[in-house]
Order: C-alpha cells, then structure tokens, then sequence
C-alpha cells in the first residue's frame, strides 16, 4: 500500500515540457481546465443581476433615510 | 457608505468565477448559486473592508469559501479530512488511448476530499499563485502544494492516466492490450 503510493507519487512528480504537472501537456491539467472552463461559460441567471440591483436599491433608501 | 459603480462592476464581472468555484467545492449547480447569492450580499455588506487595487477575485473567492465551510459545519457536515479517505475505492474504467471522458473526470474529482478538491481548482483552474491559493485557503503555501500534489496523484490513480500522457505506462499498455485483440 505504501510503495504504491510512493511509485505513484514518483511518477506524478514528473514536470511536463514546461515544467508545470498541471500545464497543457499534463493530461490531468488539461480536463481541468475543460471542466472549469465549461462552468465559467456557463450562463449565468438573471437572480444575480436582480441581486446587485436590490443591494443598490436598499443602499439608497438607507442614505436617504 | 455608498458601493462605487467600479465596484458593483466588478463584482458582476466575478459572477462566473464565483459560480464555477462555488460548483466545484458543492458539486450542485442549485447549492452554488445560493453560495454565489450569499457571497454576494456578504461583500456588499463589507466592500469597504475591500481595499480597492488589490485582487477582488480572490477576496471574493474567500469569502465564499468560509461560506461554504460555515454553511457545511452548521448542518453539521463533518469536513472531510483528505487522510481518512481510501484512494481509489470508486476506481473509473481506464481511460481509453489516453483520452479522458469529461464525465469520468468529474466523478473522480467529486471523491477528492474537500480541501484537496479546491486547491487542485484554485491553482490548476483559476489561475491563482499558490501565495493567493494559500490566503484563499487561510493556510501555508506548502500546504497548498502538498493538497495540489495529493490531488493530482489521486487524480490520475482514479482515472488510470500517468502524468505524461503520450509516453507514460498507461499509453503504453493500453497499445499492448489493443494490439493482442487485433
């Protein structure tokens, strides 16, 4: 169990070509970024916008009052 | 003290960042948007607490995170503490010709422990240094880089990918078991 973990380690170790293990040759670095790029694409809902804008809203209410 | 315009901006402009954090520690698109809302109203609340030029995103980023940990701590969800977790015990089907389902590869993030889980995203994802991941995160920069490693060893043991995906044992092997069916 334990020599597992240290071969496993060993190999994961190992740079790609720009030295970076998460980089763009690292196959694990690159689904990554395709799972986080695919959430960051994601269309984001009107609730946040009307969120902000009631925020607002209520900041001016409390300045005036 | 009234928000500047600069600030309400910004703050829409870090709505998809924050989203896909929020997705990625909750593994729920409905529990992230309300994480998302709560973060909101949260720096709202306290921007004059934010010091304008530095980086909004990754203020942003941590108050969300203590949200989703005091959020999980009232529900009285244990955190999960990544040394208690056995490697590989939902093990996937090997990656075909070294290509990686996107299915697959979140699946096997969602068994990655809490804290190994978002350091792996800050740094291989977000694009933040490991002095950012590690303020985020309110721990050591070693402590990020060991979480990241421990992640990415983990990951790569689940998905039976190697680190070098075109030279590495599981390429290799994968030819071999291909080339005896043909």
């Amino acid at each position: 169990m334990r020599d597992m973990n240290k071969n496993n380690t060993a190999g994961a170790g190992k740079a790609d070509a720009s030295g970076d293990p998460l980089g763009p040759n690292s196959e694990i670095g690159r689904k990554l970024k395709q799972y986080y790029d695919e959430l960051v694409s994601d269309e984001v809902p009107d609730r946040f916008a009307q969120l902000l804008a009631q925020l607002e809203q209520a900041d001016s209410v409390q300045n005036k009052g | 003290m009234t928000v500047s315009l600069a600030f309400k901006t910004d703050l829409l402009g870090a709505i998809p960042s924050l989203r896909a954090f929020a997705v990625s520690l909750t593994q729920s698109a409905d529990k992230a948007d309300d994480l998302v809302q709560e973060t909101l109203v949260k720096a709202w609340d306290k921007h004059e607490s934010f010091q304008m030029g530095t980086n909004l995103k990754a203020w942003l980023f941590t108050i969300l995170r203590n949200e989703f940990y005091s959020q999980m701590r009232k529900r009285g969800r244990e955190v999960q503490d990544s040394d208690g977790i056995m490697t590989g015990r939902l093990a996937v089907h090997p990656a075909q010709q070294g290509q990686l389902d996107l299915k697959d590869f979140r699946s096997a993030l969602e068994q990655l422990p809490e804290d190994q889980r978002e350091a792996i995203i800050l740094i291989g994802a977000s694009g933040f240094s490991y002095e950012e991941a590690a303020e985020i995160c309110g721990c050591a920069v070693g402590t990020i880089k060991s979480r990241v490693s421990r992640a990415r060893v983990r990951l790569q043991d689940i998905l039976k990918v190697s680190g070098e995906a075109e030279y590495g044992p599981d390429a290799i092997s994968t030819q071999v078991m291909g080339s005896s069916v043909a």
